[in-house]
């Protein structure tokens, strides 16, 4: 069992009449609530969070991409990463991911990702993206493209760290007379790779295929995770083979106290900013970014997504957060873990408002009463 | 008495279209808009009364296939410069209704002997500078008819968009954003070289615009009507996207006189 930190770093200081006021935290919202000398604090205190992380015993760090939104104020994961490649001594950084189409040409990712890997002595996890719906509406880029850029800009980074240079690449998307990416990763032939989905069956084929790690899409409810994951599971066997748990990642808020009702106390308004404000108005699939069928299916699959929640109970019963004391987290997580099946558990320690004081108790509560018992426990 | 459709498919430069027609007399094409209105509404059948309607789906549109070789506006026009080659029309009247008006025009500018008169309803294809176009490409219904409509709680308004997940219209309303996101996306639902060739479109051409049009506001019928050479204006009031639903007979009479 590995146990991975996974930062959003959200904007925390949305107007009480947030979500009266404004349609999304997506794409529109003005940029003028965004106050730079309070977003400087921010990186900074979530940077700590993720240092803390790799002091605590953690196995991994992680990062994603988000343009133009409250939720995640991360447009450049890789920045992020380098930092935490100094800073850090031991974590596994995961940047999951960076989103390939709007990288242009997407070799920057195979450059920039063999820098991270480099700096961080072969510590880079390397997530390859499609990107969220919200990003072709903020990039302006036709989301009907979305699959094909995305295949094409993943088999060029692929060749970028397994083929000598320079090579010729002629696609539907690029053209490029002379590719000899310099530098090139440590880890040989290339860094682990990580892929989300949102339970789309042709990228859970394609994942076990090439037998690459699935990461579940968050804030949905369990039983949407474990179909999507037995469906992975299906595949590795039809490609001949048992799926290791490592090659499933759970991504979850996580929020640990003293005790239950302390958690919550604590936790529960940090949480509903989280829910009422930052997923607010989060178009998850624009037209053509993936098959009108699979839309179609998934759409239904939103009936669980997290926005439905409107009391604590709702969020218990999907297991859309855990919250409690070191006893109760550790219980839940034992049980979901084990009917899941995953081997990367991927923890949002911070969330929405939550300060940074309590997010780093949460995390040393955790590393300490949860994490050992569970690792106790992944070994027998 | 309402003519009955006759449907069938055409195989049109290797992609298998859907083909309605409508009615009897001479042919006239209708271009259907993003909604992919390819079944009969009551506007097709006031035509009807007077013409064989030729109604195809675009595209990507209902039964109709071959988005892959569609990758911008341009490739659009041409896929219907082969279907009148397909079904023999040339020299015809073309009505076209926002993103079909659009078709229509770039038709018009690269085979200008298939249509002998244009018929432009709340057209899309242009950018006006102070008049941006409404945002089609979202999933909240109540906003999309608010957007579309001059009421939005008219019985035609809630008919045309679906009302749940579940809703058998899903999957095709689903293709159709597609489609219109393939060829619409970026530029938005615009041609940004469009104005420079409209000095080529001699036939008769009636714009039709609602009044209170959100989706795609007035003075973008005003830029075509200075634009184009031979080119009427004609605004309806207490309308908006949505004229072909809400002024039917009116704008079948301005069309067909």
């Amino acid at each position: 069992m590995k146990f991975f930190a996974f930062h959003l770093m959200p904007w925390d200081r949305l107007p009480a009449d947030f979500a009266e006021r404004y349609d999304s935290a997506w794409t529109t919202i003005p940029n003028s609530l965004y106050d730079p000398l309070h977003g400087g604090k921010l990186y900074n205190d979530y940077l700590d969070q993720l240092v803390l992380a790799d002091q605590l015993g953690f196995d991994g760090v992680c990062v994603n991409e988000h343009h133009q939104n409250a939720y995640g104020t991360m447009p450049s994961p890789n920045l992020m990463a380098s930092i935490l490649a100094r800073q850090t001594k031991r974590v596994k950084i995961a940047v999951v991911g960076n989103a390939l189409p709007f990288y242009n040409p997407p070799t920057r990712v195979a450059e920039e990702f063999a820098m991270l890997d480099c700096i961080s002595g072969g510590r880079l996890i390397a997530g390859l993206v499609v990107g969220g719906g919200p990003e072709y509406f903020s990039f302006s880029l036709n989301p009907t493209h979305a699959r094909s850029m995305y295949r094409e800009a993943f088999d060029l980074v692929l060749r970028c760290w397994t083929e000598e240079g320079p090579f010729e690449h002629y696609g539907q998307h690029w053209k490029l007379r002379y590719v000899n990416p310099w530098p090139r990763p440590v880890q040989q032939p290339h860094p682990p790779i990580w892929i989300p989905g949102a339970g789309s069956r042709e990228t859970i084929q394609f994942v076990a295929e090439r037998r690459y790690a699935y990461m579940g899409i968050p804030y949905f409810h369990l039983d949407f995770f474990q179909r999507n994951f037995d469906m992975f599971r299906d595949a590795c066997e039809k490609n001949g083979y048992t799926a290791d748990p490592e090659q499933l990642g759970w991504l979850l808020p996580i929020y640990v106290a003293e005790t239950d009702a302390q958690a919550w106390e604590e936790y529960e308004e940090h949480l509903w900013y989280f829910v009422r404000n930052l997923l607010k108005g989060l178009v998850i699939f624009p037209p053509g970014y993936t098959s009108a069928r699979s839309i179609a299916g998934i759409q239904r699959g939103l009936q669980q997504f997290m926005t439905v929640c409107q009391t604590r109970d709702d969020i218990e019963r999907g297991g859309y957060a855990i919250v409690g004391s070191p006893e109760t987290v550790r219980e839940k997580l034992q049980t979901y873990i084990h009917q899941l099946g995953v081997g990367n558990l991927l923890g949002l320690f911070q969330l929405g408002t939550l300060p940074h004081e309590l997010a780093c108790k949460n995390m040393s509560l955790f590393a300490e009463q949860v994490m050992p018992k569970l690792r106790a426990i992944g070994q027998i | 008495m309402p003519a009955k459709p006759q449907h069938r498919f055409l195989h049109v430069g290797g992609k298998k279209t859907q083909l309605m027609t409508l009615g009897e007399g001479p042919p006239l094409v209708y271009l259907h808009s993003a909604g992919g209105e390819t079944e009969p509404i009551p506007f097709m059948e006031k035509l009807a009364e007077q013409y064989t309607v030729y109604v195809p789906a675009h595209p990507g549109f209902a039964l109709s296939e071959g988005l892959n070789d569609i990758l911008d506006i341009h490739d659009m026009a041409w896929h219907y410069v082969d279907l009148f080659a397909e079904l023999q029309l040339s020299g015809v009247p073309v009505i076209g209704y926002s993103l079909g008006a659009w078709i229509a025009v770039e038709l018009a500018i690269l085979r200008p002997e298939l249509i002998s008169r244009l018929g432009m309803i709340a057209a899309a294809g242009l950018y006006v500078e102070g008049a941006p176009m409404g945002e089609l490409f979202i999933d909240d219904f109540n906003k999309l008819r608010e957007l579309i409509f001059f009421d939005p709680e008219s019985p035609p308004a809630l008919q045309t968009t679906p009302r749940n997940p579940d809703d058998s219209q899903m999957l095709m309303w689903l293709r159709a954003r597609e489609a219109t996101a393939r060829v619409g996306w970026n530029p938005y639902l615009h041609d940004p070289k469009l104005p420079r060739h409209l000095h080529r479109v001699t036939q008769p051409t009636t714009l039709v615009w609602g009044r209170h049009d959100k989706m795609i506001p007035l003075p973008h019928g005003e830029y075509y009507a200075q634009q184009l050479p031979n080119a009427t204006l004609e605004i309806l009031e207490e309308c908006g996207h949505g004229v072909p639903w809400e002024k039917c007979d009116e704008t079948a009479a301005l069309l067909m006189k």
